[in-house]
């Protein structure tokens, strides 16, 4: 039984330094350039379904009646 | 493209504040945190005007220019973002806007600063669209649901406007010939520059 403990040590090992894996890449600065996440908005803004939907809106809402 | 914009008409704010409320209330923005307030000038005094004051998303945002990790981006729109995930809440752009539109929650004892949060349009942030993540950090995305933000269109006077620049305008300009007044139109320039 007890020489199978270093195999089951040797199988698990990789697996708990796996867990401890942190990416510790740096983010580069470069002036005025944005790198976060890209807004999934900025696509459907490009769409002039959205631009036609907001503009009908704001007729609506903002016109004297 | 026609870039979206804020436009308070002096001559009709009449300070009732709903604008405040109603950004309040759709972001859940918590105490201490302002996206929006009135301001009133010669309180008390003939003449006083009252005026809704939050992010006006300049043409050339100097938040923007001063950000020392470069946390701001610009829709096609022109409506000025920010990721709180990159912001190191270091306050330069409180001091670099000239309508005091960054706001600093207090995250701790000791006034220890949080991450910047501001006037978004109601158009949230870089998360996916209208996802939890999104709601807790940067309040509600109305504008991907295809509203208008919601301190605008609960204005009771219509003396808040938010839409496309040229609509806003067109608007604006119909009152200014029916007052047959002169145009007052407050922080127009200093944020969209005198051209637009």
């Amino acid at each position: 039984m007890s020489r199978y403990v270093p195999l089951a040590l040797a199988l698990l090992a990789p697996l708990l330094l796996a867990g401890c894996y942190e990416d510790v890449t740096p983010t580069n600065y470069e002036p005025g350039v944005y790198k976060g996440e890209t807004d999934p908005l900025l696509e459907k803004l490009e769409s002039g379904d959205l631009r036609e939907e907001l503009d009908q809106r704001f007729e609506t809402a903002a016109t004297d009646r | 493209m026609a870039r979206m914009k804020f436009l308070c008409d002096v001559e009709r704010c009449i300070e009732c504040n709903a604008c405040v409320t109603a950004c309040k209330n759709e972001n859940e923005v918590p105490w201490g945190v302002n996206r929006r307030r009135v301001i009133t000038l010669d309180d008390g005094e003939p003449g006083e005007k009252s005026v809704s004051v939050a992010c006006m998303h300049c043409t050339d945002a100097p938040c923007a220019a001063v950000c020392p990790v470069d946390c701001f981006y610009t829709t096609t729109d022109g409506l000025v973002l920010h990721d709180k995930d990159l912001c190191i809440g270091c306050g330069y752009c409180f001091y670099a806007c000239p309508f005091g539109a960054p706001q600093f929650p207090e995250e701790s004892a000791f006034s220890q600063r949080g991450k910047m949060d501001k006037c978004t349009f109601c158009a949230g942030g870089p998360e996916d669209d209208n996802t939890d993540a999104e709601y807790e950090k940067y309040g509600a995305n109305r504008i991907a649901e295809g509203k208008l933000p919601a301190c605008a269109e609960m204005c009771s006077t219509k003396a808040l406007l938010a839409g496309d620049g040229e609509l806003v305008a067109d608007i604006y300009l119909k009152r200014v010939m029916q007052r047959s007044g002169r145009p007052d139109t407050w922080g127009w320039q200093k944020a969209y520059g005198a051209g637009v």
